[in-house]
Parts: structure tokens; sequence; C-alpha cells
């Protein structure tokens, strides 16, 4: 029996009232506290999610942004991300470095550095860092990066010494760049072929600005700042990565405030929704990546025949003139590229717009492939020659929408000179398996690059490479003299970029690829923070330095865990 | 009975063991190769060979089907190739969520395509029933993850009533009370299950809506009328019981369209479950993974097609007598 005055609620109100009862639930329950200087959570969106937090099974570029914060190296790379020499590395565990001669170099540690379980980083853990990243047991991909170190040893507590096994200008870049330094006392006991799996690697303990806190897969990881960190204590307390599998979302949360920062934005389409945004700053920087359609210089699917078509020079150099970049880049890219002058991303500090490239002239490509025999046929104007068509089919992943763009607008230029171009776009995993194969015509390729050329040219464009990362087979010995050269180069770095610039002529002379794009990172960061530094190499290398202002705190920033 | 539940639990079993051969076999076969990385970055083959060779990817295919189905009738799941720990570990994290998710959209997906259903065919061909037709109809037709980016764009980003995205609010979820933490829970769960949920009510509505128009023209309902009793009562009292049999088959086969949806929505909305778990490892050719994900898929669906055969049988006597 209902009392004569009860209300009687409507369902929609019944459900206003349930949510919102939610709400001051959710919204009482938060303990505010943190006030100052020290208080900011940065909460970061991220397509990925690291695969290990151990140094040397680092992968992804989230996995390295992580680890900067975990663990330190012996010297970190300066804002020029100059390679060459040790003039512009920062001392991080070393406090000061000397050179005993001229492939001995002498590190002094920071007597302050601790690991996160208050024992001492000392030159042990030097030694035994470079021991573990040199074991096949390990199978680090860093492995490859020291092999010119011959030992590492400890003089003393503090003192480590580098042997290299011969001089060249980026000997310092190798002995700190690659290397993190682990806690041996830590690993040691673990058997080197259980590293992948061993719990450390998802709960680890560094000497860094932050220490771990907690990882749930599939959805966050949290790092909490070290108040007692011997380089300066870090201003933002927490940094927590929300991890998604897809970039959109990403983007989509830190539209919606649920985000603070992403390190790249990615296709313009984006960049253009969070410029828009008014409670994010953009801040542009120079990307490790660039883009190129390569030819397959191999008969498809034979390294030991030459291609029918790619295996001349002259038709290489005629499909390379076809191509408008610049026309291209502002369809797809707008401005947020650069048509590179060579294998070449921005971020590296040999880029150089005077290097020499094939002019794009259209008129002159078609007088080369008629004079090679290319002749357009009566009844499609496809370009044939005793019987056989200019016809070939260009790889693309599915999951690049860039590449498959470039792809597209390839296909029609490239139909203008009477060439007939098909695509193939296959699954990223069947892509790589296909081009380190050689099961190719052409195929356009996205290189991500460490911050030296020295291996990465080497790797994917001299027959060091071959079997490996140069998919398209491209052999010059001339060009590999000259890239062995600019990396042993004597005579400081302006001597070094000339040789750089020489030995890319060279390649541009050869055309086995076009090169397509260098692309421009924009990372988005909340107006909230201040005094935000990106080094191109590794965007939160410097994370420690920002900081939220106390004026600027907002609710996330003062909650207690 | 219990011969047949005994025939019953063994084609269950033979079925899995069909899906786990058959996804082996496939996964083995098809194109694409585990361990790379997910982008162009210059690889040593000497990792990738060592790699193959510690998960004895280098022995002939038979010998590591054998390997496999010993392992598994051990217990053991495998170690995954790309997330550096065990199988069982990362199914064990996934499955509840991918659980959560699909139990609250099958609730959302039954209780409203059921009311929805009802409400139709007590209207039939009458404006209400048009409209609701056509509403189920489009959102029937709509692809599940179009459904759920347009759900986050308008709720999440728009509007911002809703989490775009995750399980709980990565912030100040550790910090609440349990209450607290129930409802934080519930708020990110409301976008994906209501998405899920929504699309499946559609066709759940289509479905009762026949059946309950078939069920008010039998003769026992044409007599409850005649009896004087009210539109309400013949409708959920008499209409509804009869209508609700063939449902219970719906039960059974909604929950493998939820798993598949789970796959589209799990990635839409960062959700962390089984869905995205396996299709995240497809793209990294993680075989122990998406073997794994298959078979427990494939053991869940037998399971509620059995659970469906179970409820029939104790709903309609016929079928229990053999009689149906």
């Amino acid at each position: 029996m209902r009392a004569p005055h009860a209300v009687r609620t409507s369902p929609s109100a019944t459900v206003r009232l349930a949510v919102l009862g939610v709400l001051l639930l959710v919204a009482c329950a938060r303990r505010e506290g943190c006030t100052g200087d020290y208080c900011g959570t940065l909460v970061i969106a991220t397509a990925g999610e690291p695969q290990s937090l151990l140094p040397p099974l680092l992968t992804a570029a989230v996995d390295q942004a992580v680890s900067d914060q975990l663990f330190l190296r012996l010297a970190d790379i300066g804002r020029s991300t100059n390679t060459v020499g040790d003039e512009d590395f920062q001392p991080q565990l070393a406090e000061r470095w000397e050179w005993a001669d001229s492939v001995t170099l002498v590190f002094h540690l920071d007597p302050r550095a601790r690991w996160q379980d208050g024992r001492a980083v000392t030159a042990t853990d030097v030694a035994f860092s470079f021991d573990a990243y040199n074991d096949p047991a390990v199978n680090s991909p860093f492995r490859a990066g020291v092999r010119a170190i011959s030992a590492v040893t400890a003089r003393d507590s503090l003192t480590a010494v580098f042997r290299f096994r011969k001089r060249y200008p980026e000997m310092f870049f190798d002995a700190v760049f690659h290397l993190r330094v682990l806690p041996a006392h830590l690993l040691r006991p673990i058997p080197r072929d259980q590293w992948s799996s061993a719990a450390f690697g998802r709960k680890p303990v560094g000497d860094g600005p932050y220490r771990f806190v907690s990882w749930k897969a599939g959805e966050q990881l949290e790092l909490a700042a070290d108040s007692t960190f011997f380089l300066g204590r870090p201003h933002l307390r927490r940094v927590i990565w929300r991890f998604t599998p897809d970039l959109q979302v990403a983007v989509t949360q830190l539209v919606a405030d649920q985000a603070d920062a992403i390190e790249v934005l990615g296709p313009p389409d984006n960049v253009k929704r969070v410029r828009a945004v008014p409670q994010l700053t953009l801040y542009p920087y120079r990307g490790a990546t660039y883009g190129y359609l390569g030819f397959n210089l191999a008969a498809n699917g034979d390294s030991s025949r030459p291609h029918p078509l790619f295996g001349d020079r002259e038709l290489r150099r005629a499909l390379v003139m076809a191509v408008d970049r610049e026309r291209l880049l502002q369809n797809v890219w707008g401005d947020a590229a650069k048509v590179p002058p060579g294998p070449e991303p921005q971020l590296w500090w040999i880029w150089d717009p005077e290097t020499r490239v094939l002019p794009h002239d259209t008129a002159q490509a078609s007088r080369l492939l008629t004079r090679l025999g290319w002749r357009p046929s009566d009844h499609d104007g496809v370009r044939e020659r005793r019987g056989n068509r200019l016809a070939f089919r260009i790889m693309v992943p599915t999951t690049s929408a860039i590449r498959r763009q470039y792809a597209r607008l390839l296909q029609e230029q490239y139909r203008a000179i009477g060439a007939e171009v098909e695509l193939d776009e296959v699954e990223p995993s069947v892509f790589l398996q296909r081009a380190s194969a050689g099961r190719f015509d052409a195929l356009i390729a996205a290189w991500n690059a460490d911050p030296t050329p020295a291996s990465s040219i080497a790797q994917t464009w001299t027959r060091e490479g071959v079997g490996r990362s140069n998919y398209l087979r491209y052999l010059n010995p001339a060009f590999d003299g000259l890239v062995e050269r600019a990396s042993s180069g004597k005579g400081g770095r302006a001597a070094t970029q000339r040789a750089w610039r020489q030995a890319i002529e060279l390649l541009n002379q050869d055309a086995p690829a076009v090169f397509l794009y260098a692309s421009e990172n924009v990372a988005a960061v909340h107006r909230r923070v201040a005094d935000v530094t990106i080094r191109p190499d590794s965007w939160l290398a410097l994370l420690r330095t920002w900081r939220i202002p106390a004026e600027r705190l907002i609710d996330r920033d003062r909650v207690e865990r | 009975m219990t011969a047949w539940l005994v025939r019953r639990v063994a084609a269950a079993i033979a079925i899995v063991w069909a899906v786990v051969t058959v996804t082996f076999v496939l996964l083995h076969l098809a194109p694409g190769t585990p361990f790379l990385p997910a982008a162009e970055t210059p690889v040593d083959p000497a990792v990738l060979q060592r790699l193959r060779s510690q998960f004895g990817l280098d022995r002939p295919l038979p010998e590591q089907y054998a390997r496999y189905l010993r392992e598994i009738a051990r217990g053991n799941l495998g170690e995954s190739f790309a997330l550096h720990r065990p199988v069982a570990d990362a199914l064990a994290e996934a499955l509840p969520n991918t659980l959560t998710l699909a139990g609250a959209a099958l609730c959302i997906e039954f209780v409203l395509g059921l009311a929805l259903g009802v409400y139709q065919a007590a209207r039939a061909r009458r404006l209400g029933d048009v409209a609701l037709g056509n509403a189920t109809l489009f959102l029937y037709s709509v692809p599940t993850f179009w459904m759920g980016l347009l759900v986050l764009l308008v709720f999440g980003q728009w509007l911002r009533w809703f989490p775009v995205g995750g399980v709980v609010d990565v912030v100040t979820h550790e910090s609440l009370p349990w209450a607290g933490r129930v409802a934080d829970r519930l708020w990110h769960l409301a976008l994906p299950a209501g998405t899920l949920g929504l699309v499946g009510a559609a066709g759940t509505a289509r479905f009762e809506r026949a059946a309950m128009l078939e069920v008010l023209g039998q003769d026992y309902v044409r007599t409850a009328r005649a009896k004087g009793l009210p539109e309400r009562r013949v409708v959920l009292g008499h209409a509804l019981r009869n209508a609700l049999l063939p449902f219970v088959t719906l039960f059974g086969l909604a929950f493998p369209f939820l798993l598949t949806g789970a796959v589209l929505v799990e990635t839409v909305f960062a959700w962390p479950g089984m869905g995205r778990l396996a299709a995240e490892a497809i793209f990294r050719r993680d075989y122990p993974v998406v073997t794994a994900a298959a078979m427990l898929a494939g053991g869940m669906v037998v399971l509620g097609s059995l659970l469906a055969d179970l409820l029939y049988a104790a709903a309609d006597p016929r079928i229990r007598t053999g009689d149906g």
C-alpha cells in the first residue's frame, strides 16, 4: 500500500538519479591531496604496448620511452642529436669520461647513482651489462650495435673501461647509446636464456628518474617519480601510459581530455583534429622515419638473377624521374613531411637539402624509355619491348594508410608514362616476410632509423645488409666504399658530412628507389604542462624536466594513489 | 538423459580438438612469420633464427603439432612469442574482461530484444511496430565496429558522458573505495556493452516479434481472449511463455556472435579482452596465443550450445522424453 502523498518518479527520472548517484559516489570518493610543484600526473595515450621492459630486449618505440625513465645510460645524446665524437653528449650515470688512448674510453661513474632497491650503481654493473648485451643466449637486437667494442672491464667500483676493436667517429655513440646499464645483483641469478620471460621484464628495478609501479596488460603502465633521483627530482609525480590498439582511439582520448600527451599524432588529419582543441599544444619535431618506393634489383623470388625490369639501371632512372615527389607529398602529407634528399630521416644530422637528386622530368623519362626500346602499344598505351609489357606490382602493408595512398598515386603517375602498375596490399607480417625473402617487384617501405646514419645505411643499402634489411639487393662496391669511408671518416664533422653526401649522391644516380618522404613528428601535450622539451630521437628523454605549475593543477594531478 | 549428456560432452571435446587442429595447421601454413617487428627496423637474421629454434619452429610441423598436443594435455598452453610470458597468464587476465563484456551485452541484448519484440508483436503493423521495425533493421545492418566508433565519438568525445575506452579510470581507480571502483567499472563498461548489446538486441527483437506473432495466432490465445482476459495478460501470461522456447536456441547461437563481435568492440574501446588479445596475436603471428584463444573460444561456444540444449530440454518435456 502506497502512502497517500508518496512521490512517484518516472523511469527516466529514476535513471537520471541513479547516474547522478554513481557520479557523486565516484566524485566524493576521490581523495584530493597533493599540492605544490611536484604533483603533476601525466597520462600518455599510446597505440601499442611494451613487450618487455628489460633493456636488452626492447623493440618498439613505447618500450624505449618507458625504459628511458627507468634505466640510465652512461651518457646521453645531446639536443643536437649529433652522434659523431663525444662533445655533444650529456653525462648521465657517468659524471665524466676520458680517452686513455685512441681505442680506450674510461668512464667515471657518479657516486650518487643508486638502484631503486638502494644498492649503488657500480662499474661491475656496466661490465655485466656489456657482457649480457653481447651474449647470444640473451639474443638482444642491440648486439650488433656493440660489436665494435672488444671488452668492458671494471677498474674499480666507479671506473669502467671500454676497449674498441678500431677507431671510428661514432665510437662514443656505440658505447653509450645501445647500452642501458643493468643491475647485476638482480639479474645475475637468472639464467640468460630465460631473461626474455623473466619477471624482471614486467617488474623492473631501475636507476632512472622514475620507478616502476604497475603494469596491467592491455590497460596501463604506471611509473612514479623517484624523489631521491641523484640528477634532480622529477616534477611530474606520476606518469601513466594508457594502451589502446588503435591510434584513432588514442587521439580521441586526448581530444576528450582523458589523456595528456601523445608521442606522434600520425596522419595530417589527426594533426588538424588536435589543433582545434584548446587544451592541447602541438610540438613538432624531426622524425626518424623515411619512406621510399624501392625496386627489387633481383628477380622476384630468385636473388641469383637480375630483375627483368629493375636490373636495368637506365630504366630505374627513368622511373625515378617520372615521379613528381613534391606533388605526391602535398597530396598525402601536406606540410607534415619533406621530400628527402636520399635515404635519410629528418632526424639525422647529415640531412643536406643540397644533395643532388635525379630531377622530376616526365618528358626526359619518356624519351629515355623510348630510347631503351620501350614503346607505347597501340591498344592500351602501356609500353612494350620485344613482347614484354612495362608492368610491375607494388607491395604495401594494409596497415599503412599513408603508403597505400602513395601506391595509388604512384600508379596514376606511372600510367601517364606508359607503365602499368598493380598493387599488392598485404598484412604487415607478410610484407616483412616477402620483403626479406625478395618476393616482390617493388615495395613502399618506411624505415624507422636510429640516430646514426652509419649503422642504418650500412644495413639497408650495402652488401652488409643483403639477406637482412637490404631488401632491394642493391649492390654497388663503389657506394659501399664511400659508406665505409664516411663511417670511419677522419677530419671532423664537416668532412664526414661531405663523405655522406658523396655516398648518397652516388646512390641517387643508381636509382634503386624513389625517396618519397621524411616525416616530421608532431606530439601533443596538455597546455598545463610547462617546460616541455622534446628530443627528436626519444621524445620523453627529458621528461624529468617537464612540470605542471601548482596553479595549473587539475583533479587528476592531485589524486593520491 | 545421462547417455545424451555423455554423447554431447564427447562431441564437445571432439569439436574443441578439431578447432585446435585446424587453427594450428592454418596458422603455420599461412604466410607471415613470427618475431618480426611491427615496422621496418633492421633485424638480425641470427636473432630470428635463434628465436625460431628456441620455440621449436625449426622442427617439422607434425612434430610441432604432437608436442603442442602433449603440452596441452599437461595443461601447459606454452609461452607467448611476443608477450614474453606464459599464454595461460595472458588469457587469465583477458578472459574475465571478455566474459564481463559479453555477459553484460547478452543481458542488454535479451532484455531489450525481448521487450522490443513483444511490444512490436502486440502492436503489429501499427506505427510503433513499423518505426521500431525500421530502427531494428538499421541497427542490425550496422557493422559493430562502425557503431562503436560512432558511439565513442558522440558519448565519449562530444558529450563526454562516458570514458573513451579502457576498463577503469587509470588515474583515480586505485584510490576509490570498493563502491566507487564498482561504479567506475560499470561506467567504463556502459559504451562497449551497450554497443555490442544494442546491435544484438536488434536481431533478437526481430526474432522475438516473429515468434510472438506466430503464437498470438494460436487457438489457445484466441480462447484466452474469448474468456475476456485483459490483452496484457494474454500477451505476457499466455503467449510470451510459449514464444520463449525458440528464444533458448537463440541464446545458444548468440554467444558465438558476441565473441566475434567482441573482437571488434574490444579493439575500438581499448578493452583488454580475449578478442583484442587474439587479434593482436594474429597480426604478430603469435601462434601459441592464437591457438589457445581459439581453443578457449571454441570451448565457450560449445559450452554455450550445450547449455542452450539443456535449457531447451528443461523447458520442453518432449525433448527430454525423446518425443520431439
